[in-house]
């Protein structure tokens, strides 16, 4: 090999290397990737079962994601909608108290649409803070959920189309693993391939600009709202199905994983940054993390320890927060030095 | 800058490892039921891989106090235990109950979270050739048949029981009652609602049902819902009170104080002798309970566990926790010293 020829390679490897490095350092999944990996290799040292049987993963996965997935399009535009996991229990309900299991599945992933709109409503009519407008929808469906299933599970007429639903049906794929890989290629791509996907991260980066750009900010909350409420829906229809009846209850703890999928996966909860595949790859990391505690037999609050470590590790590992901190340690030690007697 | 992100990389990547490491030692001596393919039990030895799938653990009374026996009696029995908490959520059971069948254990223990939802598991563990057997709440009639065993309290019979102390005292006259069940939607709220009912029903038609709402297991909570059916049906209507537990039936007592009703003039009935309750009946505030034991119900999961395993049974095992009525008469022996 020339010199000449060793040089160019050498800037290409470093180039190739300086990309990679530009690439992570600028995308929000970077840390998440990062994140997922460290979770996987561990898991895989103290637990390989995760990933033996990884159907059962990837399950799990499937179940946190997919309300994460549509929570990501409301928290994009630097919203929150706190009742998906009211939705899911109260469209589960409808769909369980429909004897026609096709019609059940329509009404119930209407409701969820509706409920969107509601939501969406509130917030960009009324002008109700989203938090608030969506603790009041959160109480209102669990109630309804409750009023409606007369307070008790209410059974899917036909059981045997619950317990079938449930099976493979591709291979080692579930309909929920299959909804879900459908459920994120399809927000992927709206939300960068689609203009007014691509519109939610100018909405939640700097409103006043996207107003001025004229892009339709209304609409696209409309639009980010009625997402949320449509796949909390669908996440509520596949639960009820596997499970043969709705629980009215069902849910209690699906809120906080898919925020927490959301927010592993870089997705900042003030809007504006953050992507559809890094809550997939958060879903992966919590996902892997759960089943690798469940097989250990750790308990549950010892679980939410190692979770909510993870979590804060996502949250601090953010270059902002790191320069924050670091800005603030620097100050702190600055002001103490600076306070010494001289001499 | 390089170094500065190697740096906080390797920190990172040693804190998670740690972390998960320190779980797995956690319950080191109990578990592995994922990663040994080949248990002892099936080596021809006398030790078992078990997953026990449970809506609750330490992060409640009952069952902070339903764990050790069952660990204890594990331990005595060479039954390694693989211990999961659902939180009352049934999807999150239904995830631990695919993780269970994949880590392929020589049994089951399944206490359901809702006892509708659990045909799945069910029928995958079936499938799988892994018995189940359920404890505390037992599942709904058409599944037992997938289920080896059951052992637990009698739900329906505690509120049968609490109901009996209830008539008892109630006599012939007309009295109007507040209940507050448990946790909506829950089959030991459900069952032992649909016991005191039926029981009242029955032997004292005399008593009636003013007002009911859920307490949700909670003391803050009922006392809310009870202060609510006070207002509600107005406290000189009210001649007693049945509540799904001691927890709640505490909260009834506050609230009935907080409104000047002396709770000795009411008939008040609840279900568990805890803790909670017992000091109660013994202060003649609370006139009757239904022992509850957590600690046979944690012992009994595996002891029946063991008996599926070793001796194969043809006919599905029942073992119900004796409904042991407590009243002032016998609050103090030592028979129904209370547990949780």
């Amino acid at each position: 090999m020339s010199q000449a020829q060793g040089i160019q390679l050498g800037q290409e490897q470093g180039g190739l290397v300086s990309r990679i490095r530009v690439t992570i350092a600028r995308r929000t999944e970077g840390r998440a990737l990062a994140l997922l990996i460290l979770v996987a290799i561990a898991t895989w040292i103290t637990e390989p079962t995760a990933f033996t049987a990884w159907e059962v993963t990837l399950g799990r996965v499937a179940l946190i994601g997919l309300v994460a997935l549509g929570l990501t399009a409301v928290i994009l535009m630097g919203e929150l909608d706190l009742s998906v996991a009211s939705t899911l229990a109260v469209c589960g309900v409808v769909m369980a108290s429909i004897d026609n299991l096709a019609l059940g599945v329509v009404a119930a992933l209407a409701v969820g649409l509706i409920i969107g709109v509601v939501n969406a409503f509130f917030v960009v009519v009324v002008g109700i803070n989203s938090f608030i407008a969506s603790l009041g929808m959160l109480f209102f469906l669990r109630g309804a959920a409750f009023v409606i299933s007369n307070e008790e599970p209410v059974r899917l007429a036909s059981r045997d189309a619950g317990i079938a639903f449930g099976k493979p049906f591709l291979g080692p794929l579930t309909p929920r693993m299959v909804i879900f890989i459908v459920a994120f290629i399809a927000l992927q791509v709206f939300v960068t391939r689609v203009r007014a996907g691509r519109e939610f991260y100018a909405v939640g980066g700097n409103r006043e600009a996207a107003y001025d750009a004229g892009i339709p900010v209304r609409r696209r909350i409309f639009t980010g709202f009625m997402i949320s409420g449509f796949v909390a829906a669908l996440a509520g229809v596949i639960n009820t199905l596997e499970r043969t009846a709705a629980d009215p209850t069902a849910g209690s703890t699906v809120l906080l994983a898919s925020f927490a999928a959301a927010i592993i996966g870089g997705v900042l909860l003030t809007g504006g940054r953050g992507s559809i595949f890094g809550t997939l790859l958060g879903a992966t990391s919590l996902g892997i993390l759960q089943v690798a505690l469940t097989l250990t037999g750790v308990q549950v609050d010892v679980q939410n320890i190692v979770i909510g470590l993870v979590l804060l590790l996502a949250v601090i590992t953010d270059p902002n927060s790191l320069r924050t901190v670091v800005g603030s340690a620097r100050s702190l030690f600055q002001g103490r030095s600076g306070s010494h007697p001289v001499g | 800058m390089r170094s500065r992100y190697t740096r906080w990389i390797s920190i990172f990547a040693v804190l998670a490892i740690v972390l998960a490491a320190c779980g797995g030692d956690d319950t080191s001596d109990t578990t592995a039921a994922g990663s040994t393919d080949e248990t002892t039990a099936d080596a021809g030895g006398d030790t078992y891989e078990v997953f026990a799938l449970l809506p609750q653990g330490n992060d409640q009374p009952y069952g902070s106090t339903y764990l050790p026996p069952m660990q204890e009696e594990a331990d005595r029995l060479g039954i390694n235990l693989t211990i999961t908490n659902s939180q009352y959520d049934a999807d999150k059971q239904a995830s631990e109950c695919e993780v269970a069948v994949a880590a392929n254990p020589d049994l089951i223990i399944l206490w359901p979270a809702v006892g509708d939802t659990v045909r799945p598991c069910l029928e995958a563990a079936a499938d799988a050739g892994i018995p189940v057997t359920v404890t505390n709440s037992d599942v709904n009639p058409e599944d037992k048949d997938l289920t080896a065993a059951y052992s637990g309290p009698d739900t329906y019979g505690q509120g049968v029981a609490s109901a009996e102390i209830f008539c008892d005292l109630a006599g012939g006259e007309d009295v109007g009652i507040i209940m507050v069940n448990g946790l909506t939607g829950n089959s030991t709220a459900i069952d032992r609602e649909a016991g005191f009912e039926d029981t009242i029903n029955d032997q004292c038609p005399n008593v009636t049902i003013l007002a009911r709402q859920p307490g949700n297991w909670n003391k803050d909570e009922s006392q809310i819902a009870a202060s609510e059916m006070i207002t509600a049906v107005g406290a000189e209507n009210i001649g007693g009170v049945y509540a799904a537990d001691d927890t709640m039936v505490a909260g009834v007592i506050d609230a009935l104080k907080a409104r000047d009703i002396d709770p000795a003039s009411l008939i008040i009935t609840s279900i568990g002798n805890t803790f909670l309750g017992n000091p109660l009946v013994k202060s003649g505030e609370l006139d009757g309970t239904v022992f509850q034991s957590s600690s046979w119900d944690g012992g009994n999961a595996i002891t029946t566990a063991y008996e599926v395993l070793t001796e194969s049974p043809s006919e599905r095992i029942v073992k119900f926790m004796p409904s042991v009525k407590v009243t002032a008469d016998n609050a103090e022996d030592a028979s129904v010293a209370p547990e949780w």
